[in-house]
């Protein structure tokens, strides 16, 4: 799992049916201080994220399947918290 | 799962019988701003959704075989969606 900041939303027509009625985000990736990691990611919304929110995302191969009750589910980033506060001592 | 543009297809007349009628793409992969970001990849398009030159999402790793109807197929990087806008 990893900490991320909301980006953008991903508006799309077509799709796969696995991805209907569900919202999907771009996420970039941040140390706990606010900087910037890495390349962004495209993750799905599980717990009601917006654009600028602090969340914790990650994942694992079918996980979204038992999570959404779907027999075919090809996603593999999920939106899984929503951060209020990181306490975190950069002793380095 | 990540942000690509297809740049190309592949052809391939012999393959694996799970990807019998399925179009392989070129993707490369790209930030929001649509800024390059690493090397391409080829990636399966099992729901026929994309052209030459269109921005889509794919799922990588395990999950990206499950794009597929059967749910099975020697694939890890799967187009999943058709983007129109990011917002």
């Amino acid at each position: 799992m990893f900490l991320a900041k909301v980006k953008k939303k991903i508006i799309s027509v077509q799709r796969h049916p696995a991805y209907q009625g569900k919202t999907v985000y771009v996420v970039q990736p941040v140390e706990p201080n606010g900087q910037e990691v890495g390349h962004e990611w495209v993750a799905m919304d599980y717990v009601g994220a917006g654009v600028g929110d602090i969340v914790v995302c990650g994942g694992a191969p079918g996980v979204s399947k038992s999570l959404f009750n779907l027999e075919l589910a090809p996603i593999r980033t999920l939106i899984m918290a929503i951060v209020d506060k990181i306490n975190y001592n950069d002793n380095s | 799962m990540k942000i690509g543009v297809v740049v190309g297809v592949v052809w391939a007349s012999k393959k694996v019988t799970e990807l019998d009628g399925i179009r392989m793409c070129i993707v490369q992969p790209v930030s929001c701003e649509k800024k390059t970001v690493g090397n391409t990849l080829v990636v399966s398009d099992p729901l026929g959704l994309s052209a030459s030159g269109d921005t889509i999402v794919y799922v990588t790793s395990a999950d990206a075989a499950e794009a597929f109807e059967n749910g099975y197929a020697p694939v890890d990087a799967s187009i999943v969606q058709l983007v129109h806008s990011i917002i």
